[in-house]
Order: C-alpha cells, then sequence, then structure tokens
C-alpha cells in the first residue's frame, strides 16, 4: 500500500529525514517511536503533504502512485488521514460544517453525489459514539475551547468519519489521560479492517498496550535505526533509546 | 392593515431582493424619494422627509413588527447625484429592528450621499442593519448622526457586500446615563473597491456602554480605511468603551489604512481599542486540506470564519442566515459573475 526509498526532506535548508525505507501492508499496523527531534513529525507531515518541508531525494509510492506529487486534498480523497499531534483550531466553522464540506468534497472527487442531511446526520451519531463524544461538539467552532484530549478525540472522530485507507496519527497520545487513550485506542481498534492499514508515530510504549503493532521502527537522526517486532516496544520502555544509539 | 405592495412597473421585474423576510414591511426609496408610505397602527410610520428621503417613526412604547425594510435603490430615471435627508426616531420605550438596504440596478455612474439622524429616545431598544449592496461605479456616501438617551440601547449591524466607493460616517452620541451603543460591521471588498468607515463614539454623561467591531475581507487591489475614535467627556466617569477592527488581505496589494484612537478626559474608565492585519492562517489551511477540503473550499471556509463572529451579532436569526448566504456567495465571486446574483446589478 505504501512504499517509502530513500526519503530525505529539509526545512529551510536544514536536513531532518536522511533516507527513510519503511514498506505499510494492507491489514499493518506500524508503530514509530523516536526521541524528541528524530524526524517522526516531519515524517508524518511530509506523507500528509505541508508545503513548508521540502523533499530532496527519494520516493513514495502509495497504491501505486507518486505520493508526493498529489496535494494535500487529493491525498486526503485517496484515502490518507493525518491525525494532527497539535490539532488547529478554527473559529466560525462550526464541526458539523467541516465535516460535511470535507465528506462531500471527497464524494464529489469520487463522483458520488452529496450525503443528503439525514444520511450525514445518521453517520456523525454513529461516529460520534465510536469515540464517546458529546452531540454538543457538532456545533461548537472546530477544536475552538476543546481539551487537549477533545481534540484527539475529535481527529478520532474525523478519521472515524473519513474512513481512510491509510491512516497516520502522529502523537495522538500525548497529553491524554489514560480514560481519554483508552477512547482513542478502542477507536482506533474498531476502525482497523484488513484493507487498511495505520502508522503509529508515538513516544511512549504506553499507546502500544493498547494498540497492538505488528512492526515497531525506531527512528533516531532522520534514519531508521531498527525495526522489530511488538516487542521492540518493550524494549524501549525499559532501556530507553542509549542502547540503540550507541550501539 | 395593508402587507404587499406592487411596486411594478416602477420596480423593475428584475430586481429580486433576496434579504427580506416573508411578510416584511417595506418602503421603497428610489433615487432619494419615497414611494410609498407606511403608517400603521402598531405604531411606525414611514413618510416623506419634505421632497426627498423618509422620516420614520416608532411611536413612544409601540413595539413594531421585526419585518420592518426600508429598501433604497439607484436606477436610470435619474443618473444625476443626489443628496437626501433621513429623519429616524425610536419613541421611549418602544422596540424596534430595521433592515436598510441599498441597491443600483443599473451601470450608470450613480453618487449618492445620504444623512441618517437617529434619535434613540429614552429606554426604548433598536435593532438596525444595513446592507449596502452596489456595482462597482456607484459610490454611496452614508452620514450617521446618533443620538442615545437614557437607558437606551442600539444595535447596528453594517454589512456591506459590494459597491465602488462606499463610505460610512457614524457620530454617536451617548447623551443620557446607561445608554448602549454597539455598532458592528463587515466590509468585502476586491478589484478596485473601496470603503471608508470613521466612527466616532463619544460619550458625553456616566455609565455609558460602547461596543464596536468592524471587520474586513480586502482582495485584488481594493483599499479598506478605519479610522475609529472613542471620545470620553471629563463628566463621563464609568464609561466602558471597546473598539476592535480587523482585517483580513487576501492579496499583496490590498492595502487596509485603520487609526483607532481614543480620547479620555474622565479617569474612571474602561477603555480598550486595537485594529490587525494579516493573511489567512497556513495551518489552518493545511489541516482544511489534509481532510480532503480542496484549496479554494478551504480559503472560503477560513473567510467565512474570519467574519463569522461579526454576522453573529445580528438578532433575527432567518436574516442572519440569509445575509450569510450573501456573504458566502459573494465570497465565492459570484457577484462579479451574474449567474448567481440575484440583484442583476453589474
Amino acid at each position: 500500500m505504501l512504499i517509502i526509498r530513500g526519503l530525505h526532506a529539509s526545512i529551510d535548508g536544514k536536513e531532518i529525514l536522511k533516507g527513510i525505507d519503511i514498506d505499510v501492508k494492507a491489514g499493518e499496523i506500524h508503530a514509530i517511536m523516536g526521541p524528541n527531534g528524530s524526524g517522526k513529525s516531519t515524517l508524518s507531515s511530509v506523507l500528509a503533504g505541508r508545503e513548508t518541508f521540502e523533499v530532496t531525494a527519494g520516493e513514495v509510492v502509495y497504491k501505486g502512485m507518486n505520493l508526493l506529487a498529489m496535494a494535500p486534498e487529493d491525498r486526503a480523497r485517496n484515502g490518507i488521514f493525518l491525525g494532527f499531534q497539535y490539532p488547529v483550531e478554527i473559529p466560525g466553522v462550526s464541526n458539523v460544517n467541516f465535516m460535511k464540506t470535507a465528506i462531500n468534497e471527497q464524494r464529489k472527487y469520487k463522483n458520488l453525489p452529496p450525503l443528503n442531511a439525514a444520511e450525514f446526520l445518521k453517520l456523525m451519531r454513529e461516529k460520534m459514539a465510536v469515540v464517546e463524544m458529546d452531540n454538543s461538539f457538532s456545533s461548537r467552532g472546530v477544536n475552538v475551547g476543546f481539551s487537549g484530549g477533545e481534540k484527539k478525540r475529535n481527529e478520532i472522530f474525523q478519521m472515524a468519519m473519513l474512513e481512510p485507507t491509510l491512516a497516520i496519527l502522529d502523537e495522538t497520545d500525548s497529553g491524554l489521560d489514560v480514560d481519554a487513550m483508552r477512547i482513542v485506542a478502542a477507536g482506533v481498534n474498531k476502525l482497523k479492517k484488513p484493507d487498511n492499514a495505520f502508522v503509529v508515530i508515538t513516544h511512549y510504549q504506553r499507546l502500544l498496550d493498547y494498540i497492538i503493532p505488528d512492526f515497531v521502527h525506531v527512528l533516531y537522526d532522520g534514519k531508521i535505526i531498527k525495526t522489530a517486532g511488538k516487542e521492540l516496544a518493550m524494549e524501549v520502555e525499559t532501556r530507553g533509546y542509549d542502547w540503540l544509539i550507541n550501539p | 392593515m395593508v402587507k404587499k405592495y406592487t411596486y411594478t412597473p416602477e420596480i423593475p421585474e428584475v430586481f429580486r431582493c433576496r434579504v427580506p423576510l416573508p411578510e416584511t414591511h417595506q418602503a421603497f426609496i428610489m433615487n432619494g424619494i419615497l414611494r410609498e408610505g407606511v403608517v400603521n397602527d402598531e405604531g411606525l410610520s414611514i413618510i416623506s422627509n419634505g421632497d426627498s428621503g423618509f422620516r420614520l417613526s416608532v411611536a413612544p412604547g409601540a413595539s413594531i413588527p421585526e419585518n420592518t425594510q426600508i429598501i433604497t435603490v439607484r436606477d436610470e430615471s435619474n443618473t444625476e447625484s443626489i443628496s437626501y435627508v433621513n429623519d429616524l426616531s425610536f419613541g421611549s420605550n418602544s422596540e424596534s429592528s430595521i433592515l436598510i438596504c441599498s441597491h443600483t440596478l443599473s451601470m450608470d455612474e450613480f453618487r449618492t450621499e445620504s444623512e441618517m439622524n437617529i434619535s434613540v429616545e429614552k429606554d426604548s431598544r433598536v435593532n438596525i442593519v444595513v446592507m449596502q449592496n452596489e456595482h462597482n461605479k456607484s459610490s454611496h456616501k452614508v452620514k450617521f448622526n446618533i443620538t442615545l438617551e437614557r437607558g437606551s440601547y442600539l444595535r447596528m449591524n453594517i454589512v456591506s457586500l459590494h459597491g465602488g466607493l462606499l463610505e460610512n460616517e457614524i457620530e454617536a452620541r451617548l447623551a443620557g446615563e446607561n445608554s448602549q451603543c454597539e455598532l458592528n460591521g463587515i466590509y468585502l471588498v476586491d478589484g478596485k473597491q473601496e470603503i471608508r468607515t470613521t466612527v466616532n463614539m463619544h460619550h458625553l454623561v456616566p455609565r455609558c456602554y460602547s461596543r464596536q467591531l468592524f471587520k474586513g475581507i480586502l482582495d485584488n487591489e481594493s483599499k479598506a480605511f478605519f479610522v475609529g475614535k472613542i471620545n470620553v467627556a471629563q463628566d463621563a466617569q464609568k464609561t466602558e468603551a471597546f473598539q476592535a477592527n480587523h482585517n483580513l488581505l487576501l492579496s499583496r496589494q490590498a492595502k487596509v489604512y485603520a487609526q483607532p484612537q481614543l480620547e479620555i478626559y474622565a479617569d474612571d474608565v474602561k477603555c480598550s481599542h486595537g485594529a490587525t492585519s494579516g493573511r489567512l492562517d497556513e495551518n489552518a489551511m493545511f489541516y482544511m486540506r489534509s481532510r480532503g477540503i480542496g484549496a479554494a473550499e478551504a480559503k472560503l471556509l477560513q473567510q467565512i470564519a474570519f467574519v463569522y463572529d461579526v454576522l453573529e451579532k445580528i438578532n433575527n436569526e432567518q436574516l442572519r442566515q440569509r445575509l450569510q448566504d450573501l456573504v458566502e456567495s459573494r465570497l465565492r465571486g459570484e457577484f462579479s459573475h451574474c449567474s448567481n446574483c440575484s440583484l442583476n446589478c453589474c
């Protein structure tokens, strides 16, 4: 589904990613761990198409397409979803309007008719239940006045609405208490299907108690320095990153 | 009570104002002349103010129906420069909501100057929405002279959708204790359009409240001027006065000149003022695009969001929704392509 080869990216002339290779297949969950500043968020931003990063070398093939040539909205319309580490507040745009616009723009791209109000509300209610979100959220401005946990739940809610093929969750667990994390993780687990895949970027092993990854990659200084099964996360939790950085 | 008037052929068939609400009391001012007045037994009267302009009065204690609209129109039957004076008086203890629209129906180079003397008598409550939608060759200056008496309340929302040169000059005098004045505005300009807003808020007596919020979106080579001054007299202790002007610039060539000013002679007051100008938020753009919303639509959503808190201040929900739709189609650029505009003016 996703093939990353020799990916280099920089911001303001400073190289952040220094050659990344990852293969993600349908049905898999990949975890990317690593210390602060290793390039985890850069990787997710590059995959979603944030223009502040410049890709200097390498390629990314997604469902056979050259992902790097696609606009962010076209990536999303083809099933890529980025759960933001810091979800953006958009005052004046209600959650319900935001999601309706997003869904219908994606449907338009697929030559499907827009959802009518009743269909949309039904979908919205169904998906809000997935993340145990209160109905009052729908009329509020996108992320405006939401607590950290509510913002992250809103990300998972949006993911549930859009049903992506490849979801990249950038430190969705940061700033969450145990209860909120359980809800977020349960949301991911409910959405997991044989034909989709998740890339979960995290700082801590904690989240991986709830979302069991098939592969764990350790990213350091812009490179993947170790790839293994879920046991690697446990090892990082007890031993830290030092033994991997200075073997 | 007569609810419906027929104006054809005087009002061209093409003119269908989308703004008025059902069962509206309408009065038309064609090129400065009142076509037909309104006098009803609920205490509302709109009559000619001499040769031109109108005189609106609400009887003391009256509560006039929500939907009173004054439509001022310019068309090819008089293309000279015109000026006229309107007097509006709201009797003590009355309650009113008025919508005042201005339109142009032909492509002539109209120049219009009007004065709007608004007297808000004691303990009355008044909501005025002004909607301006004229073509690119039109220049329209409105001078509002507002006086608020003891315990009265006025909220005026000016929605300037379109026009070559629109000037709104507001002199507001809080002349009676415990009076409250709220002035809000949205202006949307593009091409070579220009809008000038001047507000002088005079706090003359103690314990009055005023709040101003003006927001504008500027594209292409358009210009906006905002000169706002809060003037607090020496006697006007316990004044609360706030003013904000925010601008969103969509192009490098668009220019905004903002001058927020305070002149305070009293020493026990709460006042603030501020002006900002900025661009679209790149983070919000990327966030929306990452959800599959195209760049153009994301831009539009942000613009609507920018002016939303001003629209929100229009009390009547139905009217607010209509104006919001108009703002949206204006921002979509549908006003310059006649196809989706009901006004057929450009």
